[in-house]
């Protein structure tokens, strides 16, 4: 009996171990680090010393095969939405008084020095290897040598956008409640600026293009949903034409659309809708 | 043998061989031994018991010591046993369009404690990591134990148990489950060892929640020991800040003849992501054929899917090691392992090729 179960117990691992052997994915549609390619296909060029390059090239790639999800060691999720605010200027928890990434200090930032493999506690990293090569270190050096500064390339490549709801030249009976944006690459909730998009109001039915005044908006970026933005206004609106509007500083999110690098200065209308009086 | 002698002797060999002292699974699959058998932890590793310093002293190894060589007990006086554990490697890997590294590297050197302030009542048990770095304590615990009943209570800091405590850290299983013998988490164990029987359930900090102060995980296993096969059950819960985690995981192990089976599935539920909750897997399939006494020949293929809902990520692993104990507590490995995955990433298709020199006490 004992060698009966033996035998098909066996079998099974066997099987099991035959089964998934040959079942690496082929990669199609997908990026470097196994994500779905974003619709027009994803990012590339070589790697450079700004964050949000080493975020595509080396963190995203490598090291969120560990480092994400609620069982990231140490509690270091290094995906795109969390990276930034766990790096920078944050204690690492191995050794407290060492910064992760102390900004303009590479030699003392733990990030380079768990890297390097001299870090004063455990294992080099990448866990196991391939270790980074010393160009690639290099550039993260620059990074922090430079100030650590946020991520600006998603403000360089900018996002096109795709869906947006009220949809332009809408005309609604009942004032919406919340406005949804939908672009072509996932947002990061930690970089959105209050002052990344503002609503529009045109005064006294005159064109909202003429003298508009501000509405307060919140921005959020909903759970399961990273391409989408949900623009909620702080106060119900009244009867009139609205127009959505992103003018965000070139630091933030939101600071290219449509091929438009905003500043400051430019401006991208997004959609623009009527309010109509209750009858 | 004086403490001095065993102190010499405890010093020598650490300093003159790299090894690592964990005994693996597939020996307690291929012996019919529960984990406690060989080692002070009932869930395995680290320190030996009596019987697992003879086990390696007179059944692991190709040839025994000369009968002039004094045996080492580990023991030092009634109440205290020590051991350690070194590990060193070199290591080649290449990977597409990247050159070809190689290293030699001290990876681990480890030793144990464990003072049985109350003998077969209470223990206390300390696994401090002296390199690579500077020392680092991984375990640090009380264990309260019932001899009649098999029941013990563990407080302090350990490894968590799920699935099977393998050697090799980077096993998909170890890391996909997030727990392994580099993650040692904080909290209570109560724990069940009996014929036949070892069962474990673990309400700890949770690794992933350190430096936080907020969240927790539960975690609980039950093995079911014959003599020739064993079949276990595991599943952890964390809550933490960045979402909540369900790891299940169901594994295996069975004797045919001189072939050691290992098998485990694991499937990971992770609402830590930045896009939502995302389910992952990872499968283990191993196969340990003893050659002959002293040598063995490991086999392993290993699956991992990152991403249940995208298809075409799977990653698999092939390796090929073959472990020689040519004398009691030391160990030579040498193997190939083969990375399989998506094309377009470099590292998920890397093949390295490595050798490996392990010494415990």
């Amino acid at each position: 009996m004992a060698t009966k179960q033996s035998f098909l117990l066996s079998c099974a691992l066997a099987g099991a171990a035959l089964t998934f052997g040959g079942c690496a994915g082929n990669g199609m549609g997908l990026d470097q680090s196994g994500r779905p390619l974003p619709a027009g296909g994803g990012g590339d060029g070589a790697l450079t010393a700004d964050f949000a390059s080493i975020q595509q090239h080396v963190l995203t790639p490598i090291c969120t095969v560990c480092h994400a999800g609620a069982a990231a060691p140490q509690g270091l999720r290094l995906d795109a939405s969390n990276s930034y605010a766990l790096l920078v200027g944050i204690p690492s928890t191995e050794v407290p008084s060492i910064l992760r990434v102390k900004p303009g200090d590479p030699d003392n930032s733990y990030l380079i020095q768990k890297l390097e493999g001299h870090a004063a506690v455990g294992a080099r990293m990448p866990f196991g290897g391939p270790y980074l090569d010393a160009a690639t270190i290099a550039i993260i050096r620059q990074w922090i040598t430079d100030g650590a500064q946020r991520p600006a390339a998603a403000a360089s490549r900018g996002f096109s956008v795709g869906t947006v709801v009220p949809a332009p030249d809408d005309m609604l009976v009942d004032a919406p409640t919340r406005l949804v944006i939908e672009f072509d690459g996932e947002l990061d909730q930690t970089r959105l600026d209050p002052s990344s998009l503002h609503l529009e109001a045109a005064v006294n039915g005159v064109a909202a293009d003429a003298v508009p005044s501000r509405r307060a908006v919140a921005l959020t970026v909903p759970t399961g949903n990273a391409r989408a933005l949900v623009v909620t206004p702080l106060s119900p609106l009244s009867p009139g034409r609205y127009r959505l509007v992103a003018g965000a500083p070139p630091d933030t999110g939101l600071a290219g659309i449509n091929g438009v690098r905003l500043g400051r200065d430019d401006a991208v209308v997004l959609t623009t809708f009527e309010v109509l009086e209750q009858p | 043998m004086s403490i001095s002698r065993l102190a010499f002797s405890a010093c020598w060999m650490l300093l003159a061989f790299a090894g690592a002292a964990r005994g693996e699974p597939y020996l307690a699959v291929q012996q019919g031994y529960a984990c406690s058998s060989c080692h002070v932890d009932p869930t395995g590793g680290g320190l030996r018991t009596d019987f697992g310093i003879v086990f390696a002293e007179n059944v692991l190894p190709a040839t025994g010591l000369p009968s002039s060589v004094p045996a080492w007990t580990g023991r030092i006086g009634d109440f205290l046993r020590i051991g350690g554990d070194l590990r060193a490697s070199w290591n080649r890997t290449e990977a597409p369009n990247t050159p070809a590294q190689q290293q030699s590297s001290l990876d681990q050197t480890r030793v144990y404690a464990d003072a049985a302030v109350i003998p077969d009542r209470l223990d206390v048990y300390l696994d401090e990591q002296l390199a690579p770095g500077n020392a680092r304590t991984m375990e640090a615990y009380a264990r309260l134990n019932s001899p009649t009943t098999g029941w013990y209570l563990k407080a302090g800091q350990f490894y968590l148990p799920f699935g099977w405590r393998l050697q090799d850290n980077t096993a998909f299983v170890r890391e996909v489950s997030g727990i392994s013998m580099t993650t040692p988490d904080t909290g209570i164990e109560l724990g069940f060892e009996r014929t036949g029987w070892s069962a474990q359930f673990d309400v700890s900090n949770g690794a992933a929640n350190a430096g936080t102060g907020s969240g927790h995980q539960v975690t609980a296993q039950a093995v079911r020991i014959a003599g020739n096969w064993r079949l276990g059950a595991a599943a952890s819960f964390t809550n933490s800040e960045a979402g909540n985690r369900n790891v299940e995981g169901l594994f295996a192990g069975v004797r045919t003849g001189p072939v050691a089976w290992l098998g485990e599935v694991d499937l990971v539920h992770d609402a830590g992501f930045p896009e939502g909750t995302r389910t992952l897997a990872a499968a283990l399939g191993e196969a340990n054929w003893a050659i002959a006494r002293g040598h063995n020949l490991k086999v392993t293929v290993e699956y991992y899917d990152p991403d249940r809902s995208v298809s075409q990520d799977q990653q698999t692993r092939y390796s090929a090691l073959y472990e020689m104990t040519p004398l009691p507590f030391v160990q030579l490995r040498v193997g190939y392992r083969r990375y399989r995955g998506i094309p377009q990433s470099d590292p998920e298709n890397r093949r390295q090729a490595f050798l490996e020199v392990h010494a415990f006490l």
